[in-house]
């Protein structure tokens, strides 16, 4: 027996590639869609790796730092290093601003850390590690800075002097990594209006102002201009030492709360990424039932202008099986078609995407395996029509 | 003595019920022989069209008895128990227009008959080439349908009706939309294939030039037929 099905598309193979095409963009937007959900994902899971950090200490009640707000004061450290089983501590702080530098402006994740104390970014592609205390960055590829390049960051310039790979927030923003102290005053600096205005507001209050007790306003004034607050002390624990053990300990002795790497895991996954993964897995379904809607529309027409010859193959003795095999036939062709221009589309402008795409192959596989059970599923109209067929029309009247 | 290869007695056919119930066919009687081509004739309306649906297993009718070569198909219900086996490969069909797939090149328009009975890829096409060159269209073997002329694509539609020698074949209005030399050329054909292969053929139609062409002709009037000895015999 002949294939019927692909004898047919060849004959009208403009039409079935054209709409194989747009299937095609459609399942590669689909694709991308999964594809950034896993990069969120795998972005996560990369920023907690890089911090070399074993437990995550943040502001009590807080899921911080990256899902909730979290401050912890900057000394707090001295204490989680007494707890047994703290190898080391440092402290972290992050903010989401506008930099610029010389070509224009960039959306970034500022990151104060303590070199060579856990937060540090874990691994540099070019330059070197940050030495001097002040105004050096190290700064992550997608924010598209050089090394050597100088940008600003509120009142001061910086110079950039290392880069590093796959360091962004959970929003996709690029961090950068400036010195601790240097990204404090970024936090909690104001601007000189303010300034003024919180010195006036201080100076009008009669317990800052007594008389008897001098230096105390310039006292309070001096502290409030100065943060001594991060967001997060990141510890590395001892070989040997358990972290469940020594977050207990942190949660019961210092009033702080504190994270093991597979709880900051769930928090970034479950927690933070969970409305993005909705939304995305909105898209997914929408997007299936437009190409479900595209798959049954064409080959229902394509079936529709057959309605003679199925007539004609009826009344000549193809079975109803035959039939509904061309057409089901024809349906999965046209699904094939769109997965692999689909999966080729994906790759080629995964890149170019502002936010990590991360293709599995095995949602390839998935994407292929529904992409075929759709287009089945969308064959049925169109099988049914043909199979409603009358032979007897092809006799006529 | 041979067995008619028809043998139709007092067949009848009601559309629909009650009221709106159309008598279609009142009491058909016919008889055709292997080798003969019969014409069959009647104003419009008058049930030409549905005896062939009734005789091509398409539609079921009501009342009488239908026989091939002696084997009863229908006799107040139908006696064979697949209709798509006896489509396929007992009764040909020709059509007013040739309805042939677009899809399939000329071969295999006429090769899909045997393939749909479980004849190899190979010998069907063998058989349709053998049967496209009977009908002087061998040459167009390897065309797509389009490319060829109205009244080649009728050829290849009598090589489908005929590849797997059905004993009957069933033309309804073969000839209408042809011009009358290539009618008349059709006709000679299906005399020609009736002849060589013992084909019974009957042929609908309202085309005058090629009425005195058969010797023997059914009138059908209100869903009755009349026999007449045709011009062609009487000549
Ligand atoms: N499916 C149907 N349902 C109801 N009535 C029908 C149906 N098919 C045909 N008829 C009626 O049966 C009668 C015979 O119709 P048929 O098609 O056999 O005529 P015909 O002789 O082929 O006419 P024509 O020369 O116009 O093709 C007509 O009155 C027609 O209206
Ligand atoms: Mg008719």
């Amino acid at each position: 027996m002949i294939n019927l099905a692909g004898r047919d598309i060849l004959y009208g193979w403009g039409k079935f590639v054209f709409t194989g095409l747009g299937l095609g963009l459609l399942i590669g937007v689909t694709l991308s869609m999964a594809g950034i959900y896993r990069g969120l994902v795998d972005d996560g899971r990369v920023l907690l790796q890089n911090g070399g950090a074993d437990l995550w200490v943040v502001q009590r009640d807080t899921l911080g730092p990256y899902a909730e707000p979290s401050s912890v004061r900057d000394d707090a450290y001295r204490g989680l290093l007494g707890i047994r089983g703290v190898a080391a501590a440092g402290n972290v702080t992050y903010l989401t601003m506008q930099i610029q530098h010389q070509r224009g402006e960039v959306r970034v994740m500022l990151v104060g850390f303590e070199p060579g104390h856990p937060g540090e970014p874990g691994y540099l592609v070019a330059g070197r590690p940050i030495t001097r205390a002040h105004y050096e960055a190290i700064a992550d590829l997608r924010s598209g800075l050089k090394l050597g390049e100088r940008i600003r960051i509120r009142r001061h310039e910086y110079t950039v002097v290392g880069l590093t790979r796959r360091m962004v927030s959970s929003g996709g923003d690029p961090m950068i990594f400036v010195p601790l102290k240097d990204a404090q005053e970024v936090q909690f600096l104001r601007d000189n209006d303010a300034l003024v205005n919180e010195r006036a507001r201080t100076a009008a209050n009669p317990a800052f102002n007594r008389p008897g007790v001098p230096g105390l306003l310039e006292a309070v004034q001096a502290s409030q201009a100065s943060s001594h607050n991060v967001n997060v002390v990141m510890l590395r624990l001892a070989p040997g030492a358990d972290e469940a053990v020594v977050a207990r300990e942190i949660r019961r002795w210092k009033h702080l709360e504190a994270y093991t790497r597979a709880d900051m895991d769930e928090i970034l996954v479950a927690k933070l990424i969970a409305t993005s993964a909705k939304q995305i897995f909105m898209f997914l379904v929408i997007l299936s039932i437009v190409s479900a809607a595209i798959v049954a529309f064409i080959i229902y027409t394509m079936t529709l202008n057959k309605v003679r010859e199925i007539a004609v193959l009826k009344l000549i003795g193809a079975r109803n099986r035959t039939i509904a095999a061309m057409i089901l036939q024809q349906a999965l062709g046209l699904g094939a078609i769109g997965f692999i221009v689909g999966k080729t589309a994906a790759t080629l402008w995964a890149p170019i995407f502002p936010k990590y795409v991360l293709l599995l192959p095995g949602d390839a596989v998935l994407g292929a395996i529904l992409v075929l059970a759709i287009s089945a599923l969308a064959s049925i109209v169109a099988i049914r029509a043909a199979l409603r067929v009358d032979p007897a029309t092809a006799i006529g009247g | 003595m041979t067995q008619p290869a028809i043998e139709i007695s007092g067949l009848t056919k009601r559309y629909g019920e009650g009221d709106a119930a159309v008598d279609a066919l009142k009491g058909v009687d016919m008889i055709v022989q292997p080798g003969e081509v019969v014409g069959l004739i009647g104003p419009s309306g008058s049930g030409k069209s549905t005896l062939l649906k009734c005789l091509g297993a398409v539609i079921e009718p009501t009342s009488g008895r239908m026989a091939l070569a002696g084997e009863t198909i229908y006799d107040n219900g139908w006696k064979v128990s697949d209709l798509r086996a006896l489509r396929r490969d007992r009764i040909g069909y020709v059509f007013q227009a040739p309805y042939l797939i677009p899809f399939l090149d000329v071969t295999d328009n006429v090769a899909v008959l045997p393939m749909l009975a479980g004849v190899s890829n190979a010998k069907a096409r063998e058989r349709a080439r053998e049967m496209l060159a009977a009908l002087d269209v061998g040459h167009r073997a390897q065309a797509q349908v389009p490319q060829l002329s109205g009244g080649e694509q009728q050829r290849v539609a009598i090589a489908r009706a005929l590849v797997n020698r059905a004993p009957i074949i069933l033309a309804d209005e073969p000839t209408a939309p042809l011009d009358s030399e290539r009618a008349l050329t059709v006709i000679r054909i299906l005399n020609e294939m009736a002849q060589r292969f013992g084909t019974a053929i009957i042929v609908v139609t309202h085309d005058e030039k090629i009425i005195p062409t058969f010797r023997r002709i059914y009138h059908i009037r209100d869903g009755r037929t009349y026999e007449e000895a045709g011009e062609a015999r009487a000549a």
